[in-house]
């Protein structure tokens, strides 16, 4: 069994696996779990319309703080929005996501597709400097945040490395592709990646707990 | 048997002019797969070669090889090649039979002893005390041992003799193996393909019998001037593939306009292999060309990396119960995790509401 | 009635053809080699065979190249074409097997493709026979 057979075959059969248990185990017992009991006076009884809010002003700043936020608000969006370029609309990636998923849909040219994975890692790489350099950003990162970037930048580049074979030849390079996405499949559940999961709910319960104490937010 | 004369001699005596000569270096170059500039130093080296031995051993196969090699596109470049090469045993085209043709390949061995040039094609049974396949009373891996000690090197043609090919696709009921799993302590070179271009068989003939040394080999023993680039990386629907334009189906309007078979199942990308340029038939055509995607005939294993229409990106696992079983264990243990911690506060809480201190 | 007429076939023949846009280059890389004869008398063989092209890509490079004024047959191992294209100094070389297959398709830039040139041992050999020919003849005459 050659790499490129191993990481197509059972590595990505128990990537997967782990990949559904561990979200699913998460999601659930996160949703499920009893909601804090707050004995306080609310000022606000009705927080649906808050909470749903928020799920979606958070996509933006707020004008007063722009000056510390505009970079890595953008920044933010470069690297999400090039990471979904590459991972929605690839077609090679369509047809294994079509396969789980049963879905399909039309794709990008490659070279659309290599510029959305350059921008990705660019931006990737912006972050991380930003979190060595910046103090308060070293005083709230632990281990896991270096971790997260580096899983999440891995396959972007040795996706462009396999497509543009470099260094070696591209089956070798397509298995440690392949490979790195596994790595990518284990660890999303159990660390803060899994916020690609979470920002809807977590967003909702913020926005129902600063309603209930009439915040505006 | 083999004698003294050179190449160079032979054809003069068969009354080749000089520049029928050099025709014949220009088609040997081409057929090596070398760039013309290299046509003087082949015909240097040809004018000086000698007249290898060469013994042709068949064991699990489909004579698929020799097929292809007999209908080889240009005959003469071949069979000048083949006349100079002293085939001395070959089971499918050696007119003796029985102990004669036994005895031949013996005399032959042991002429040559050290210097002849051993081709195998097909796979090696290794279960059930090698009953599998047979010739002459001795099993397939007593034969290829005996023979392969006298050898100055072993070309192992085809998938089959490369890599196991078809006899060692899973379930492999016949414990079948390959030459250079056998054959540890003398030059294995692969010429796999299900069957091989036979411009690719007698183009790596030719080196040897040019160079009197083998080709440079790529990382799984196959000579780099055949199987160096990917299929992909010369196939002319490539364009299609960057810009995103696929056939859906063998018959869809993408077809018809000769767009990329990758969603089809063409494994291109991971298969080594010279079809996209030297293609089959005189040149005629090679299976992308004719609509169908590359099934990766020249890999190991080519038979078990899932199914030849499933596109390459899919991977190979077929496990949707797995993932929902995953899944649903997942759920499982999340619901009694979280079920759990409530009854535990629950208990507290209560504890807490009866003595609050 | 086989039922064959049931079964739903478009023929199309319009359609415009796969291109691996390899002409462009190929020609290009001719345009450079065409310096060489004149500049340091170097010639340059493209063995078509090592190239990729789609169906009718190579018909098209040929006949974009077009013919020039000399043709010649070579008859040794079958025959073999050669001749000049529309832009002289470019020759096409076509080797083909007595069974009339193709061997290999060269374009060589150069001022003479060396097949056309005599190879100077036969051109020793060719006194040598025309020396023992007069040798004969004049035997013949004086006998
Ligand atoms: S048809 Fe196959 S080899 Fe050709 S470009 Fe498409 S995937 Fe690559």
């Amino acid at each position: 069994m050659t790499l490129l057979d191993f990481a197509r075959g059972p590595a990505l059969a128990w990537s997967l696996y782990i990949l559904f248990f561990g979200s699913l185990l998460r999601l659930v017992g996160v949703l499920l779990a009893r909601k804090h009991v707050d004995l306080s006076q609310p000022r606000n009884a009705d927080t649906l319309g808050d909470s749903v809010r928020t799920v979606f002003t958070r996509f933006w700043f707020k004008p007063e703080f722009r000056a510390s936020t505009l970079f890595i608000t953008l920044i933010g969006y470069a690297m999400h929005i090039g990471l979904a370029v590459v991972v929605l609309l690839f077609v090679p990636h369509i047809l294994f996501i079509s396969k789980l998923s049963g879905l399909s849909w039309g794709g990008l040219p490659n070279d659309t597709i290599m510029l959305a994975g350059a921008i990705t890692l660019a931006a990737l790489v912006a972050m991380w400097v930003r979190r060595l350099q910046n103090p308060l950003m070293q005083a709230i990162s632990n281990w896991e945040d270096h971790l997260a970037l580096f899983i999440t930048g891995l396959p972007v580049l040795t996706g462009m490395m396999a497509y543009g074979h470099l260094f070696q030849d591209y089956p070798t390079l397509l298995a440690i592709h392949i490979l790195s996405v596994e790595l990518l499949f284990v660890w999303f559940p159990f660390g803060k990646l899994f916020h690609a999961v979470m920002w809807i709910p977590t967003r909702f319960k913020l926005g129902a707990h600063f309603s209930r104490r009439g915040v505006k937010a | 048997m083999s004698d003294d004369k050179t190449l160079g001699e032979r054809l003069r005596e068969s009354g080749l002019s000089r520049r029928g000569f050099m025709k014949f270096c220009a088609a040997t170059a081409s057929m090596m797969a070398l760039p013309p500039s290299m046509i003087p130093a082949i015909a240097a080296a040809l004018e000086k070669a000698r007249r290898p031995s060469v013994i042709w051993l068949s064991f699990q196969e489909c004579t698929g090889y020799t097929e292809s090699l007999t209908r080889s596109h240009s005959p003469t470049i071949e069979s000048l090649i083949f006349d100079h090469i002293s085939l001395d045993y070959h089971h499918t085209l050696q007119a003796a039979a029985g102990d004669g043709a036994e005895a031949a390949r013996k005399a032959a061995m042991k002429e040559n002893w050290g210097k002849y040039l051993l081709v195998v094609d097909g796979a090696i049974p290794q279960k059930d005390g090698r009953v599998y396949s047979a010739i002459a009373g001795m099993t397939n891996l007593e034969m290829l041992k005996e023979v392969a000690e006298g050898a100055a090197a072993v070309v192992a043609v085809g998938t089959c003799a490369a890599y196991g090919g078809l006899p060692k696709a899973s379930p492999n009921p016949t414990g079948a193996t390959y030459v250079s799993d056998l054959i540890t302590d003398k030059p294995v070179l692969n010429v796999p393909s299900c069957p091989p271009i036979p411009v690719v068989i007698s183009g790596t003939l030719a080196h040897y019998l040019t160079f009197g040394t083998l080709p440079e080999l790529d990382h799984l023993g196959r000579p780099k001037a055949f199987y160096g680039q990917s299929i992909h990386d010369r196939c002319y629907r490539r364009p299609f593939y960057e810009r995103g334009q696929f056939a859906e189906t063998f018959d869809d309007e993408g077809a018809r306009k000769g767009w990329c078979l990758y969603k089809l199942g063409c494994k291109g990308p991971v298969t080594y292999n010279a079809c996209a340029t030297t293609k089959w038939n005189e040149g005629t055509s090679f299976p992308i060309q004719s609509g169908h995607g590359c099934i990766g005939c020249s890999e190991p294993d080519f038979w078990d990396k899932g199914g030849f229409y499933e596109a390459l990106s899919k991977g190979t696992f077929s496990s949707a119960e797995g993932i929902a079983l995953a899944a649903g264990a997942g759920a499982a243990i999340g619901v009694a995790a979280a079920m759990g911690a409530k009854s535990r506060q629950t208990e507290a809480d209560a504890k807490h509401k009866e003595d609050p201190a | 009635m086989s039922g064959l007429e049931t079964i739903p076939v478009t023929v199309v023949t319009d359609e415009p053809l796969t291109q691996t846009g390899n002409m462009v280059p190929i020609l290009n890389e001719i345009r450079h080699a065409l310096s060489h004869p004149a500049e340091t008398g170097e010639s340059t063989t493209i063995d078509l065979g090592a190239i990729p092209f789609g169906p009718g890509e190579r018909e098209e490079l040929l006949a974009t190249l077009g013919k020039g004024e000399i043709e010649a047959t070579l008859h040794a191992l079958g025959e073999s074409l050669i001749h000049e294209t529309a832009y002289p100094g470019v020759w096409i070389v076509t080797h083909r097997s007595p069974q009339g297959g193709e061997l290999t398709t060269c374009i060589e830039v150069t001022r003479t493709p060396s097949l056309l040139s005599t190879p100077p041992a036969d051109v020793s050999e060719a006194a040598a026979a025309l020396k023992r020919y007069l040798q004969d003849h004049s035997a013949r005459e004086s006998a």
